[in-house]
Formats: C-alpha cells, sequence, structure tokens
C-alpha cells in the first residue's frame, strides 16, 4: 500500500513545474559549483607546487585538500605557510586574502549548495503535500479508501524523498565522474570513503527539511500560509540560529582578540630585545637561553589563547546546535577534514613542529626535520562529536516526523 | 480610484496570515539582532580600550627606536554604526597565525542580512500571488469590469503593497534604534544619522526592486503555485548564487602572482640580502674613513673609545662621522632594497585591484551584492572605509618616521658612541593615532553607483510588471 501512494506521489511529481524548476536548478547549481571550485582548486595546487618549502627550510605548507572542492570550510587558513624563525611562527596567507570581496560572501562549494539551496527545495517538496490535497479534494477521496493515514504519510515521504534523492544524487555523482576525468585530481580511497559519508549525511539532511516541511504541511489549511512559515523557519535555521549563536557565544566567553594577542606578543619580543642589549651583549649561550625564556613566555600566552578559545568554539557548538543546519556544517566539514575540530588540530601540529624546528635552528643545524601533516583519521573524527552531530541531525528528522503523525492523524481532511 | 486599491492592498495585506507572521519575525529578529551587536560594540570600545592602555604602558617603560613600529602600529577603532552594519569588521585576521575561523563559517547577522535576505524573501512572499492569486479567486475579472484602467491597478499594487511592507519593517527598525538610543554608550553624530537615512533609502530601494519582480513574475504566470516556484528560483540566483560565484570568476578571469612567494621574497630583500647590502656598503665607507682619519683604525676597546670622544674633541668630530658615514651607507642599503620591494608590491597591489574591481562589476548584476557594499561603504564598515583607514595610517606613517629621525638625531648629538636605537627613550611627545570617520559627502559620493543601478533595476521590472499586466489574460 506503502508502495502504491509512492509511486503515485513520484509520478505525479515527474509531470509538475516544481519538479522541472527544482531539478534545473539543482544541476545547474552543482555543475556550476564543481566546476567553480575545481578551477580553484588547481589554481591552489599549482601555487602550492610553486610556494612548496625545499628540503632545508623550516616552512609547514600542506597541499591543498581535494575534498575542499565540496566543503572549503577552513581550507584558506589552513594552506597558509608558517615559517619558523628565532622569533616564531611567521603566517603568510595565499590568494583569496588579497581580494576582500571573497570575504564578502561565502564560497559557492557543495556544501553551501546543498545547505541553504538543497534545503530550501527540499522545503519545497514537502510544504504541499497535506494542505495542497485537502484543496483540491483528494485527500478525501484516497482517505475514503480502506488505507491507514500512517501508511499514506509514509507513502507519501517515501515518494517525495525519492523524487528528490535520486535525480540530485545523479547529477552529484556525474560531476564527481566529470571530475575524476582531470588527472590532476587524485582521491585517495580513504577521500573517497568521506565523499560517500558526505553524501550520505547530506541525504539525512534533505530528508530532515522534507519532514519539517509534510509537518507544517499538516499543522495548516492552506498550502500559501505553510510557505511562509516554511520559509521564515528556513531563514531562522539557515542563517539566523547559527550566525546569532556563534555572537552570543562571544559575549559569554571572555576570549581576548586575534589583534589583542598579537600586539602583546609583539610588545613582549621588544621589551626582551631590549632588556637583553641593556644587560650588556651576551656570548652565544646567555643569548640562547634568552630567545628560550621569549618563546617560553609567548608560548604560554598562546596555550592560554588557545584554551579559552575552544572554550568559545564548545559553547558555540552547542548554541548554534540548536538549528541542525550547524550540526550539518559541523559533520561535513569535519569529515572533509577543513572543519574547525580539524584545524585546532593542525595548529596544535604546527606548534609542535616549530618547538621542533626551533631547537634545530638554536643548535645551529642546516637541515630542518620536515613538516608532515596526517589528517586526523575518520574515527577520531566522529568520536570528537560528528557522531553526535549525525545523530542529532537524524533525531530532528524522527522527530519532524513523528510530529507529522500525530498532527496528520488528528487532521480535519474535509 | 488609484487610492481605493491602494487601500484594498493595505487592508488585505494587513489582516493576512502572512503579515502577522512577517512582523512578528521582523521584529523578534532585528530586535535580537541590535540587543547582541550592541553588546558587543561595547565590549569591543573595552577592548580597544585595554589595548591602547597597554601599548602606552609599554611605551612608558621600554620604548626604543627598534622595532617600536611593531608596537605602535595603528588600528581601527570600533566606529558606532557596529551596533547596526557589521561589514569588513568581523575580521578573521587570516595574515595572523591565531586567526579566527568562526566567522569564516558563520558569519554575522547584521541589517545588511536582515534587508537581503530576510526583506527581499518578504517581498516575494507578498508579491507572487498578487496578479495570479486574484485570478484564480476570479476577483481580477470582477475588478476590470468595472470601469477601472489595468495601469492603475498595478500602479495601486504596486504602492499598496510596499507601503504595507514598509510598516513592520520601520516598525522594528525603531525598536532597534531604540535599544541603541538607550544604551549610553553608543554614542549616533549627525553624520551617522545621515548614513542612516541613505541606507534607508538604499534598503527601500532594494526592497520595491523586489516587490515589482515578483509582480512581473505573478503576471507571467497562472497559477501561484508555479508563480513561487519561479519566484524562488529567481531569488536564489540573484541572492546566493552571483555574489558568492563573483570573487571566484574575476579570479580566474583576471589573474594574480602567488601572494606567499612575493611575501616571501620581500622579507628575503628586506631582511637578508638588505643585511649583505649593508656590510657591504658599510664596509667599503670605513675603509675609506680610516683613510681620511687614521686614528680610527686604532683598535680600541669600547671603554677607551668612549673615554676618547670624552676627552679628545678631534676624535669626537672623526668618531662622528665615521658612525654617520656608516649610518648613510645602511640608509643606502634601506632605500636601494626598499626601492625593490616598492617595484615587485606594487605590481601584485595592482593586479589585486584589477581583480576586486572586477569582482565588485560582476557581483553588481546581484542586487544584493549593491546593497550590501552601498550599506557598509555608508556606515565605515567597507571596501571603502578599509581604504580610508589606511590613507590616514598612512600619513600617520610620515609623521611618526619624522618624528623617529628627529629624535634618534637629537640621541645622536647627545652621545655618539651610543646605541641609538636600542637606547630607552621618552616617546611621550610623539605623534598620536587619531581615526576620523570619512565624511559623509565622500562616502555618498562611491556609493551613487550602486544607488544608480538599484534605481535602473527598479524601472526595468517596473516597466516589464507594467507592460505583462497590460497584456495579461485575466479570464
Amino acid at each position: 500500500m506503502i508502495g502504491t501512494v509512492a509511486r503515485k506521489e513520484i509520478i505525479s511529481n515527474l509531470v509538475s513545474y516544481k519538479f522541472f524548476i527544482v531539478i534545473l536548478l539543482t544541476s545547474v547549481l552543482i555543475f556550476t559549483s564543481f566546476f567553480i571550485m575545481h578551477r580553484d582548486y588547481k589554481q591552489r595546487l599549482s601555487d602550492y607546487h610553486i610556494i612548496k618549502p625545499k628540503p632545508n627550510e623550516p616552512i609547514a605548507v600542506i597541499p591543498p585538500n581535494p575534498l575542499s572542492m565540496f566543503a572549503n570550510g577552513l581550507e584558506d587558513a589552513m594552506t597558509r605557510s608558517f615559517e619558523v624563525s628565532l622569533i616564531g611562527i611567521e603566517t603568510r596567507a595565499g590568494q583569496a586574502s588579497g581580494n576582500i570581496i571573497f570575504s564578502f560572501f561565502t564560497s559557492p562549494d557543495f556544501l553551501y549548495i546543498v545547505r541553504v539551496v538543497l534545503s530550501l527545495v527540499a522545503l519545497l517538496f514537502g510544504f504541499d503535500q497535506i494542505s495542497r490535497e485537502k484543496e483540491q479534494g483528494t485527500l478525501r477521496l484516497m482517505l475514503a479508501n480502506s488505507i491507514p493515514r500512517s501508511k499514506m504519510l509514509a507513502g507519501k515521504w517515501i515518494g517525495n524523498f525519492l523524487s528528490l534523492s535520486i535525480p540530485f544524487l545523479l547529477v552529484t555523482l556525474l560531476g564527481f565522474a566529470l571530475l575524476n576525468l582531470d588527472s590532476d585530481i587524485y582521491f585517495s580511497p580513504g577521500n573517497l570513503v568521506r565523499f560517500v559519508i558526505m553524501l550520505a549525511v547530506t541525504l539525512i539532511y534533505i530528508a530532515l527539511f522534507l519532514s519539517l516541511g509534510i509537518f507544517i504541511s499538516t499543522l495548516t489549511k492552506k498550502a500559501a500560509a505553510s510557505i511562509v512559515i516554511l520559509l521564515f523557519i528556513w531563514a531562522l535555521f539557515v542563517f539566523v540560529i547559527p550566525n546569532l549563536g556563534t555572537l552570543l557565544a562571544r559575549q559569554m566567553v571572555d576570549v581576548p582578540s586575534v589583534r589583542a594577542l598579537s600586539e602583546k606578543k609583539e610588545q613582549i619580543w621588544t621589551r626582551e630585545v631590549l632588556l637583553r642589549i641593556m644587560d650588556g651583549r651576551e656570548g652565544k649561550e646567555t643569548g640562547v637561553s634568552r630567545f628560550q625564556a621569549i618563546h617560553n613566555e609567548m608560548d604560554k600566552l598562546e596555550e592560554d589563547y588557545r584554551n579559552k578559545f575552544n572554550r568559545l568554539i564548545g559553547l558555540s557548538k552547542n548554541i548554534n546546535r540548536i538549528s541542525p543546519v550547524a550540526s550539518f556544517i559541523y559533520a561535513v566539514t569535519d569529515i572533509a577534514g577543513t572543519g574547525i575540530g580539524e584545524e585546532g588540530h593542525f595548529k596544535t601540529e604546527i606548534i609542535r613542529y616549530k618547538n621542533r624546528a626551533f631547537l634545530d635552528i638554536v643548535s645551529d643545524k642546516t637541515e630542518y626535520s620536515p613538516f608532515n601533516y596526517q589528517y586526523r583519521s575518520l574515527s577520531q573524527i566522529l568520536a570528537k562529536g560528528t557522531m553526535f552531530d549525525i545523530a542529532w541531525l537524524v533525531f530532528f528528522n524522527i522527530f519532524f516526523f513523528a510530529l507529522s503523525y500525530f498532527s496528520f492523524v488528528k487532521y480535519d481532511v474535509r | 480610484m488609484l487610492s481605493t486599491i491602494i487601500k484594498k492592498e493595505l487592508l488585505s495585506n494587513i489582516f493576512s496570515f502572512r503579515f502577522l507572521v512577517t512582523f512578528v519575525l521582523l521584529l523578534v529578529i532585528v530586535t535580537i539582532t541590535v540587543f547582541i551587536l550592541t553588546d558587543n560594540y561595547v565590549k569591543k570600545l573595552d577592548e580597544y580600550s585595554q589595548r591602547q592602555r597597554e601599548i602606552e604602558n609599554y611605551l612608558g617603560d621600554y620604548a626604543h627606536f627598534n622595532r617600536i613600529n611593531n608596537v605602535v602600529r595603528p588600528s581601527q577603532p570600533p566606529v558606532p554604526f557596529y551596533s547596526l552594519i557589521r561589514g569588513l569588521s568581523s575580521d578573521s585576521n587570516i595574515e595572523k597565525f591565531d586567526n579566527d575561523p568562526l566567522p569564516v563559517i558563520f558569519p554575522l547577522i547584521d541589517f545588511t542580512f536582515i534587508v537581503t535576505i530576510l526583506l527581499s524573501l518578504v517581498a516575494l512572499l507578498f508579491s507572487y500571488d498578487s496578479i495570479c492569486g486574484e485570478k484564480e479567486d476570479g476577483t481580477l475579472k470582477l475588478m476590470l469590469s468595472n470601469r477601472l484602467s489595468r495601469s492603475k491597478i498595478i500602479l495601486g499594487k504596486i504602492i499598496g503593497g510596499t507601503l504595507t511592507l514598509l510598516i513592520p519593517f520601520l516598525l522594528s527598525l525603531i525598536i532597534g534604534l531604540l535599544v541603541i538610543l538607550l544604551n549610553p554608550r553608543v554614542l549616533w553624530k549627525g553624520a551617522d544619522w545621515g548614513a542612516f537615512g541613505l541606507i534607508l533609502l538604499g534598503s527601500i530601494l532594494y526592497f520595491t526592486f523586489f516587490y515589482c519582480l515578483g509582480i512581473f513574475i505573478s503576471s507571467r504566470h497562472h497559477s501561484s503555485s508555479s508563480s513561487i516556484m519561479t519566484s524562488l528560483f529567481v531569488w536564489v540566483f540573484f541572492i546566493l548564487i552571483i555574489p558568492n560565484l563573483s570573487p571566484y570568476i574575476a579570479s580566474f578571469l583576471a589573474q594574480t602572482p602567488s601572494r606567499i612567494k612575493i611575501d616571501r621574497e620581500v622579507a628575503m630583500i628586506t631582511d637578508v640580502e638588505r643585511d649583505e647590502l649593508g656590510r657591504k656598503l658599510s664596509g667599503e665607507r670605513r675603509i675609506e674613513m680610516y683613510r681620511n682619519y687614521p686614528v680610527l683604525a686604532e683598535k680600541l676597546s669600547q671603554a677607551e673609545i668612549k673615554r676618547r670622544v670624552a676627552q679628545d674633541p678631534d676624535y669626537r668630530k672623526a668618531y662622528k662621522e665615521l658612525r654617520d658615514a656608516i649610518g648613510q651607507a645602511w640608509d643606502e642599503a634601506n632605500r636601494i632594497q626598499g626601492g625593490k620591494v616598492d617595484v615587485l608590491e606594487k605590481e601584485l597591489h595592482r593586479k589585486q585591484e584589477a581583480q576586486e574591481r572586477l569582482a565588485i562589476w560582476i557581483s553588481m548584476i546581484s542586487p544584493l551584492s549593491d546593497f550590501t557594499y552601498l550599506a557598509t561603504d555608508l556606515s565605515s564598515t567597507g571596501i571603502r572605509s578599509r581604504s580610508h583607514f589606511g590613507r590616514i595610517a598612512e600619513g600617520w606613517w610620515r609623521a611618526f618616521g619624522a618624528y623617529t629621525m628627529k629624535k634618534l638625531a637629537s640621541l645622536r648629538e647627545e652621545n655618539p658612541t651610543a646605541d641609538w636605537w636600542n637606547t630607552p627613550v621618552d616617546v611621550s611627545d610623539m605623534p598620536r593615532f587619531q581615526y576620523q570617520q570619512e565624511a559623509l559627502k565622500d562616502r555618498f559620493g562611491g556609493t551613487i553607483r550602486f544607488f544608480v543601478v538599484l534605481i535602473i533595476f527598479n524601472l526595468i521590472f517596473f516597466t516589464a510588471a507594467y507592460f505583462s499586466f497590460i497584456r495579461y489574460d485575466v479570464r
């Protein structure tokens, strides 16, 4: 019985204007996004080959991450060049920092398209499921047969989910296959697994908005009313809650700004240089111990900042998770290796490398150990909150579906 | 007759469900946003003055000219408009090791966001069915069976619709302004209010554009369910896609050389290469001086030199000339290397600016970017204010450079044997950095093109809506 309802949904979707528009939109956007991000990735790759450190340079640069084509996240911050010297770490940022317009608008990657546009599309599939059929009078007719309401709802959900997700998956996989035609692009098996998981999370995310759409549809008698409510909930979930939540967390945790921290470091450095000179010019031995002392003071400052900042990130994560969209962003960027968790891990590794290279420099070695970065493994990522984010998305799915069931059972179909 | 239509539109909108939802939502979001932004602005103010105090304390205790430039580097104070518009202020400081990742993933929400995303959505939600919806209800036929011209209907619809929607927008904005005004720490001056008025004008233009667009789409469709699909489709392209693609497209069309590579070259030129050149030049000068003043060639300890300088006026003169010559040699080295850096950086800068300009022109196809640039530039939080700050800072650096030279000269007079760069000095009389917002007139002048584009968009879609409706089949 569920199959019949689902089939009916799919067929009626296939011939609708809505379906036409949605498929057009999705394919155009996904192909455009893949094309743009692919070219951008290639440019960054060729830049990387120019700036790649030679074996005897104490410089840490990692190659661009191919998964950043789908979720750019903090890739720009992670692919900077970190140069270690006696003074500490000198950071140089890449191309995107030279064009201010990049910081006005989010990058149009796959994550963005799904997060903003696909969620809207899923709502458009769900918003008139019940109320439209009531307006047309077909709901009464359907329920005049011996079909329980729960089965009808399940059939509608499945039918719509399939007619939304199958074209989406086809388009995405086609785009992905086209990317693989380029011999410069190489996805390791690990990255392929990550991509598949990202797709699975994406499907959960789309299903969530479909369930939400159906739920609101069972609450209203008119399709026009449900689209208004849904668009506002969408704006709240996608834009307002995550972005205001971050600012709210910032008000609650006292973290010095980046400027304040770097000014303080600069002051320590110049002060120590002056004091060292006023003590009389010392021999090499005491000079080294002085540098060591400066480093220790800086490291303490740095550690203090990092601790506070991690508290801020933890709090903002928990506030933002009120909106499932934030969970989706956290999950996908972390799986892609461009998320906040990965970036924190990366910085810890850079600091560790700096400490090692610093010792090399003060002991007058001419060869420095190279910087090798290992992205966190999938199991580590899942254990560090991503599992929770995925479970949270699933929970929202079940929650909205259960709500729509309860309100549909009590729905007045006349 | 026109007024009847307007009145009818007003009333039917005000009593609709979507009006209620819009009203509540705007009220809540605007109030919360302004409240949090204002709070955050006050926090930023405190932090700014705290940072300035720390710099002053440092200068009081340890001021010396070696590396002082890194400590006194001017920074932009928060502007009062931060409690409404953030623009580029949520800087992630990507050039610092401890850059802030949060604003990259979750951009801030401010008044610009409320106008560009929410208000445009609201405009389309109110206009998508204003023609085809009435056709479906059958009221369009009835209306036109009276002696009423179509142009009056469409005019009345647009005027009535925009008027109704301005009510919730303006009311929620007034509440937001109250939050700002009631906070004693936020001081808006005359120019701020002027800028605010212009931004408000821009947001109304932006809004009427979307209303006309909605009516245009509505009069191209015969059912409201397909009209909303098309509207959202167009909205997604204008709002969510074009602006975000523009910097990428510009970066493909106008490429720039690798920044990191040039950065490293610059560091090399000003550091290692400069030292080599300086040592070479000063060595040459030293030999020359030894020929002119054989007394200098004698190898003496630091203490002995100090004693001689104090006692022997001839030696003092010779010694001073030697140090002046060496100083000149280093200045020369700095000048030569600085010239090289200038060439590299100017070239990079020129290419980057070309890319940025191209990105702006491409993104101007979308009214969202037009409004964003307009609002951020007028509120001193945008691209213009960055370069304005750069100009002020440049002027200050020049003044500070002259001050440094003067101070160093007096140190040299006092004691020719000292290491002047590393001598503690009293810098309480140094020029202080004063930030002044750009004059409103100039800010407005820079944003005229965005206003013009918005007005042109308005005219195009108004005409399109008008002609589509004139030829609309109302049956």
